[in-house]
């Protein structure tokens, strides 16, 4: 195999905010192909629990079965446990004790003269499995300050729903329900050159209309030096503008600003169940595997192409 | 999606199938709401109104689906 003759480099990551459902971390040395990998395994290929089959014994709400098995579906389910469960269709004959089923059971009726609400917190846990639950999940009275779970209908006086869910684990290329990330993205850092002999045939007024034809805030005017300067290169959002400016100022080439191909500004929100963080570790580690594979099967296609003489 | 709709559970025994037509099935009135039930050849014709357009019952077993 012949390589590129390019440097040897280590990606860095530096993390800027952790929260449960939010996290924000800048990945450089490295290029857009691993910053565009890592995003799209984050949102399809890291493995979640969510409700996969569903068998409804009584339902006599306003809702149809297959409406209620969708909005189920879609329920976050908290799978830190994850890890320890097989997919439906992955392969594993060796182990017949592969954990596959959780099953959640819900029967509820609505007897009062009020409309019941029907809600996550309705679903009963798997005895085997009390740390699984979907997020935000409480029991007992239901008041204002409890959680109030996924909304999933609504009931009237005989109205009745009885049922059994089926949980499974999976992966977002299959269905979304199972992806562990709300929105994940990545935002090249910008790299902004102003031309500063330009700048200075600009009057004083004119620098600040040109600062001030930015819609985010970049520019400065250094009330001491004079001088237009970058406040925050992140907030250009490559909308132009200020070069579009320049240009009708008549001093084109006043700035110029490219999108950086080695550093990436990542912000991952979850739908909690996962945490953010370990979202982002899962998904390097998927990464990885695959790489593995990739390299095993070139080994042995070159074994196969050598034997064959060639 | 009706090619997902799978039933599974508590399947009857043929036999109990064989007897039910001679049974007949348990519609619901769609006027009224009485339960008339059908035999093979009867009137469709509700026996409390006369009202002609009966509703069909949900099945009694359990009904999977996949929650996609």
């Amino acid at each position: 195999m012949s390589s590129r003759a390019a440097p040897k480099r280590t990606p860095q990551v530096s993390v800027r905010k952790i929260e449960p459902d939010f996290c924000e971390f800048v990945l450089s040395d490295t290029d857009p192909s691993v910053a565009n990998a890592l995003r799209r395994v984050m949102l399809s290929e890291v493995p979640t629990l969510a409700i996969d089959l569903v068998e409804i014994e009584v339902n006599t709400t306003v809702l149809n079965d297959e409406f209620i098995a969708h909005r189920l579906g879609l329920i976050p389910l908290v799978s830190q446990r994850v890890w320890d469960f097989t997919g439906a269709y992955d392969t594993n004959d060796d182990d017949e004790n592969a954990l596959m089923d959780i099953v959640f059971q819900m029967d509820v009726k609505c007897t009062g003269d009020d409309t019941l609400d029907v809600t996550s917190n309705d679903l009963q846990l798997d005895p085997s499995f009390p740390d699984i639950h979907p997020v935000a999940y409480s029991t007992g009275p239901q008041d204002a300050q409890a959680e109030k779970g996924v909304l999933l209908v609504k009931l009237r006086k005989g109205q009745h729903l009885k049922l059994k869910a089926i949980a499974r684990k999976g992966i977002g290329k299959d269905h979304a329900k199972w992806q562990p990330v709300a929105t994940v993205a990545f935002q090249y850092m910008p790299d902004i050159r102003i031309n500063h002999a330009l700048m200075d045939t600009l009057s004083e007024e004119q620098k600040l209309q040109w600062i001030q034809s930015s819609p985010n805030p970049v520019f400065r005017l250094n009330p001491v030096t004079a001088q237009v300067e970058v406040v925050d290169a992140e907030a250009y959002r490559y909308d132009g503008e200020v070069i579009a400016k320049a240009k009708a100022l008549g001093k084109e080439g006043l700035v110029n600003i490219t999108p950086r191909q080695d550093m990436f500004i990542f912000r991952v929100e979850g739908t909690g169940a996962m945490a953010t963080q370990q979202i982002v570790v899962a998904a390097i580690d998927v990464l990885l595997r695959k790489l593995d594979t990739l390299q095993q099967s070139l080994a042995s296609a070159d074994a196969a192409m050598d034997m064959d003489g060639l | 999606m009706a090619s997902s709709r799978r039933p599974a559970g508590t399947g009857q025994a043929p036999d109990q199938r064989m007897e039910q037509p001679s049974l007949g099935v348990d519609y619901l009135c769609g006027d009224c709401g009485a339960t008339v039930k059908l035999r093979p050849g009867d009137i469709i014709r509700c026996r409390d109104c006369g009202y002609r357009i009966l509703y069909k019952k949900r099945t009694d077993r359990v009904v999977q689906f996949e929650a996609r």
